[in-house]
């Protein structure tokens, strides 16, 4: 069923009296809301949303599944995710260092595209469900290997109510209290 | 009344410098610049010349957001240019990536899965209501509406986060990619979807009660900005402006891509060509792109769940992304995607935006890189009516108009 | 005499008690609120909050004082290439003529609390009611600004339509009273009914005057700010572009508080006894809340309309709203003859 074009003619309504009509549907239509806004604002410091788990927030490196490929660092569109070159000490060869690639992320460049996660060959990223996490001076968004191996902080959880945001058909959208220990 | 220009050109050698020319205007002409700090004129500025209350002239002057992104797109990785393209229009960024990825899935030759198609156009039709309802909403500023702005602004909300829930960003999806679509509907995605649609139908109706047939709006409308159909043909607008000025043209209809040719949809065209029509059509598309989105949905629910991507890119997966598909409904990208060769080749794609006809040609001289990437976005080509259209209405039809034709400057300038 | 005579004697000195009292500090706190009101009506409509954050328990209502102190300390900036003089007399003289017809508007029938003898106060009122618009037009054409000149011509455009049907559909009450002393026209309505009711056709085209005198939705032409910035303001700020936004609500006040008087039945139902507190206090403040209730009523109007285009509003204004007040002086020329009133 491919599409059909149609066409259609705006409503032809003139006059005085439809005009007058027209006002007063607009304006009751105004005293509608006055009366029951029907609004969903999140008042945000006091209220955070809790997103959900598929949400693509901040990226996290589970060091132990890492392995050392690359992969993550050659998709970045944004050149955000680097690899950087570390000693640690060698298995076969007791004494000695070799040298192994790890990723770093700075978030003043990532665009949270999440093409790493999905890049990834062993699921060693993963999205926290929460992006708004603010920094004192830009040196601080440069994660280094350690800070990128944990989840970072999440101070508005510590502050506010968590709420969550269902579809609803006659409001739009419904805020409700988001319950505790719920992903 | 003498007035003196501060830093004006003092000797004759300065009268040369391109940009600082002295231009002559005729006698009780008066010259406006509207923009590019204007609260009524976006990242643009329009020179305008008014006798009188009428405009005599005017003159659109574009390109202050231009951002080189043809340029950047040569000299980044094919799936690189997803994320970047998609920020020209990002109440948008579905419809506007899409035929870039039909392009390069026909240098490819590859054809995605069928699941793939709708999931694509399921997101390209929330995005285009999020976007005719952001271009709705400027358009009612513009004319001094502002709870229209607002409830605009509301409702894409509603839109906003289904799109969000499809995949996980608000605005900057990212979503399609060569071969297929990168997550899977969620579970509770249907009955959301069919809930907003159910909702936004019944909003269309209060929009009409406040906006569209509100008798000062309407006057504010009516006859504004006519574009006969003739025109709109001479000057190659497209999308909404071309289909209120009865053009049956639409990228959708005439060179059906992704789902396009399978859901029932209609393609609403109007005959009168002015901002009231150009609003209309905007209302009729958006209850045309809920019944698509209810068809998708209808369709994604009724079909078993298997990856969204073509076999090329999946086949030879091993269990945990599979694993990982299964639980999370994530298609993994296999580690090449990032450097991927594209074979030798033209092509050349087109898809339907909100605000009309974008173009790609895509060419590849088979390095990872492409070796030019042409964009022709829809207000590129309707911002010629600001030319054409304008002159002859008041100063006060100019934020009509612009609002009508949903001129967006990052689309335009690139 | 006791020293609280004494104070009440001075506050309530007819003419202290109207300019400064009532002209000043109930008009700046009357804005003040309606500003708020305006805010909050607009935000319910449009499903925001509105000031919320500055005292939430107060619905945000010192926001409005915050904003208030912001331009009272805000930097005034000049331009080199204004006209000084004028440019910062005009907001200041405008403000001042903007609330200077409540203080010839009784607020009572007492003669003892009249502010002037009283017979042809209606007049009076919308003779000097009909000079700010001037003061505007001066300070779009001192700021030598193309935006601010448009926003001045529209300004005066608009003058040329509003003037004729605020005098006329307010002298259509002295029409049906056969006076122009607002007293009579009250006491006329206390016996009768209030002019709405009477004659509301009248109300109606002064209702739209009002509107466009202040620059209300539907026809916030001057200062619209998609066309030309913000009119003949474009080259104000601080407490000048204070003065000058403030001047638009007072004196829609100061109509407001005409309408009521002329048309809402002023003072009734309260009938004014002896001494300050029944003869002067309480009838005045029935006709604040009155004006209050219509400047509601205007703001409200804000929420639900866009802008009129110029020419639009100039012909609706000589089409159906001239109309409009030519048949309601004709209709209380007529209630004058059958002697309803």
């Amino acid at each position: 069923m491919p599409a059909r074009p149609v066409a259609k003619a705006l409503p032809k309504r003139r006059g005085l009296f439809e005009g007058f009509k027209g006002n007063i549907a607009a304006i009751s239509l105004g005293v509608k809301y006055l009366i029951d806004p029907k609004r969903f604002t999140l008042i945000y410091p006091n209220e955070y949303i809790k997103l959900d788990p598929g949400y693509r927030g901040f990226i996290v490196l589970e060091k132990k599944k890492c392995i050392n490929c690359s992969s993550c660092a050659r998709i970045c569109p944004a050149a955000a995710m680097k690899m950087i070159k570390l000693p640690e000490p060698d298995p076969r060869h007791p004494g000695k260092t070799k040298i192994k690639l790890w990723p770093v992320i700075n978030y003043q460049r990532c665009i949270f595209c999440g093409y790493c996660v999905d890049v990834c060959p062993t699921e060693a990223l993963y999205h926290v469900p929460y992006h708004d996490i603010v920094y004192e001076n830009l040196a601080e968004m440069d994660w280094d290997l350690e800070t990128f191996t944990k989840p970072p902080d999440y101070p508005t959880a510590s502050e506010g109510m968590p709420v969550k945001y269902i579809v609803d058909e006659e409001r739009g959208l419904v805020k409700v209290k988001a319950q505790e220990g719920e992903q | 009344m003498s007035v003196s220009v501060i830093g004006g050109p003092k000797r004759e050698s300065d009268l040369k410098i391109p940009g600082t020319e002295v231009r002559k205007i005729e006698k009780d002409l008066y010259e406006v610049f509207i923009g590019p700090q204007h609260p009524g004129s976006g990242h643009m500025r329009i020179i305008i010349r008014v006798d009188g209350d009428v405009i005599v002239e005017a003159d659109p002057d574009m390109g202050y957001v231009h951002r080189t992104m043809e340029k950047l797109g040569e000299i980044r990785q094919y799936i690189k240019n997803i994320p970047l393209f998609e920020r020209m229009a990002i109440q948008d960024a579905c419809n506007v990536t899409v035929p870039y990825v039909l392009a390069l899935e026909k240098i490819l030759d590859i054809e995605p899965p069928q699941r793939a198609k709708y999931l694509r156009s399921l997101l390209c039709e929330i995005n285009r209501i999020a976007a005719h309802l952001y271009g709705f909403g400027i358009f009612g500023v513009f004319i001094g509406h502002s709870t229209m702005y607002m409830w605009a602004f509301a409702d894409r909300e509603v839109m906003v986060e289904l799109a969000e829930k499809l995949t996980g960003a608000r605005l900057t999806h990212s979503y399609p990619i060569p071969g297929g679509a990168r997550r899977d509907m969620p579970q509770d995605f249907p009955q959301a979807a069919r809930k907003a649609a159910r909702y936004m139908r019944r909003r269309l109706e209060e929009y009409r009660k406040i906006f569209l047939d509100n008798p000062v709006m309407k006057a504010r409308m009516e006859g504004v900005g006519y574009i006969p159909k003739k025109l709109a043909a001479e000057l190659g607008v497209v999308g909404p402006v071309a289909r209120a000025s009865g053009i049956k043209y639409d990228a959708r209809y005439n060179d059906p891509y992704d789902a396009y040719d399978e859901v029932d949809f209609e393609i609403p065209v109007f005959e009168e060509g002015d901002a009231l029509a150009r609003a209309w059509v905007k209302v009729e598309e958006i209850k045309q792109s809920l019944r698509i989105i209810e068809q998708a949905v209808d369709w994604l629910e009724s079909h078993t769940s298997e990856a969204p991507i073509h076999d090329k890119f999946w086949a030879k997966s091993p269990p945990l992304w599979k694993k990982v598909f299964e639980k999370e409904g994530r298609v993994k990208l296999l580690p090449m995607m990032a450097t991927m060769k594209i074979p030798p080749g033209k092509a050349f794609a087109r898809g339907e935006t909100a605000r009309g006809e974008i173009v790609y040609y895509v060419e590849s001289t088979g390095d990872s890189i492409p070796y030019r990437v042409r964009i022709v976005s829809p207000s590129a080509r309707n911002a010629i009516v600001f030319k054409y259209v304008v002159p002859g209405h008041r100063v006060m039809d100019l934020p009509t108009i612009y609002g009508s034709i949903d001129y967006f400057p990052p689309e335009a300038d690139r | 005499m006791s020293l609280v005579e004494v104070l009440a004697s001075i506050v309530f000195y007819p003419p202290i008690y109207q300019l400064v009292i009532v002209g000043l500090i109930v008009t700046l706190g009357v804005v003040i609120i309606i500003l708020w009101f305006e805010r909050k009506a607009t935000a319910r409509v449009q499903r925001r909050l509105g000031p919320y954050h500055v005292a939430p328990k107060l619905a945000g209502m010192p926001q409005l004082l915050a904003d208030l102190l912001r331009y009272a300390f805000q930097e005034i900036i000049i331009p080199r290439t204004v006209d000084r003089g004028v440019f910062i007399t005009a907001p200041i003289i405008a403000t001042v003529l903007s609330i200077l017809p409540i203080a010839v508007v009784p607020f009572t029938s007492i003669p003892d609390y009249w502010p002037i003898p009283m017979d042809y106060s209606v007049l009076v009122a919308l003779a000097i009611s009909t000079v700010s618009p001037i003061f505007l037009v001066l300070a779009g054409w001192a700021s030598n600004n193309k935006f601010s000149i448009i926003g001045g011509v529209r300004e005066a455009f608009i003058i040329t339509a509003y003037e004729l049907i605020a005098i006329l559909s307010i002298l259509s009450v002295s029409a049906a009273t056969l006076s122009f002393n607002f007293i009579d026209i009250v006491n006329a309505q206390m016996n009768t009914a209030w002019f709405i009711i009477l004659n509301p056709i009248a109300f109606m085209a002064a209702f739209l005057a009002v509107l466009m005198s202040t620059s209300g939705f539907p026809f916030e032409i001057p200062e619209s700010e998609n066309e030309v910035v913000a009119g003949p303001f474009t080259e104000y700020s601080g407490i000048l572009y204070g003065l000058n936004m403030g001047a638009a609500y007072m004196k829609r006040f100061a109509f407001s508080i005409i309408l009521a008087v002329a048309f809402l039945g002023g003072w009734s139902p309260l009938t004014p006894g002896e001494g300050i507190l029944y003869g002067y206090l309480l009838p005045s403040i029935v006709v604040i809340i009155k004006a209050f209730i219509l400047m509601m009523v205007f703001s409200f109007l804000r929420s639900v309309y866009g802008r009129y285009r110029l020419d639009q509003a100039l012909q609706g204004a000589w089409r159906l709203v001239f109309p409009m007040a030519l048949i309601g002086f004709g209709i209380g020329i007529i209630e004058a003859y059958l002697g309803l009133t």
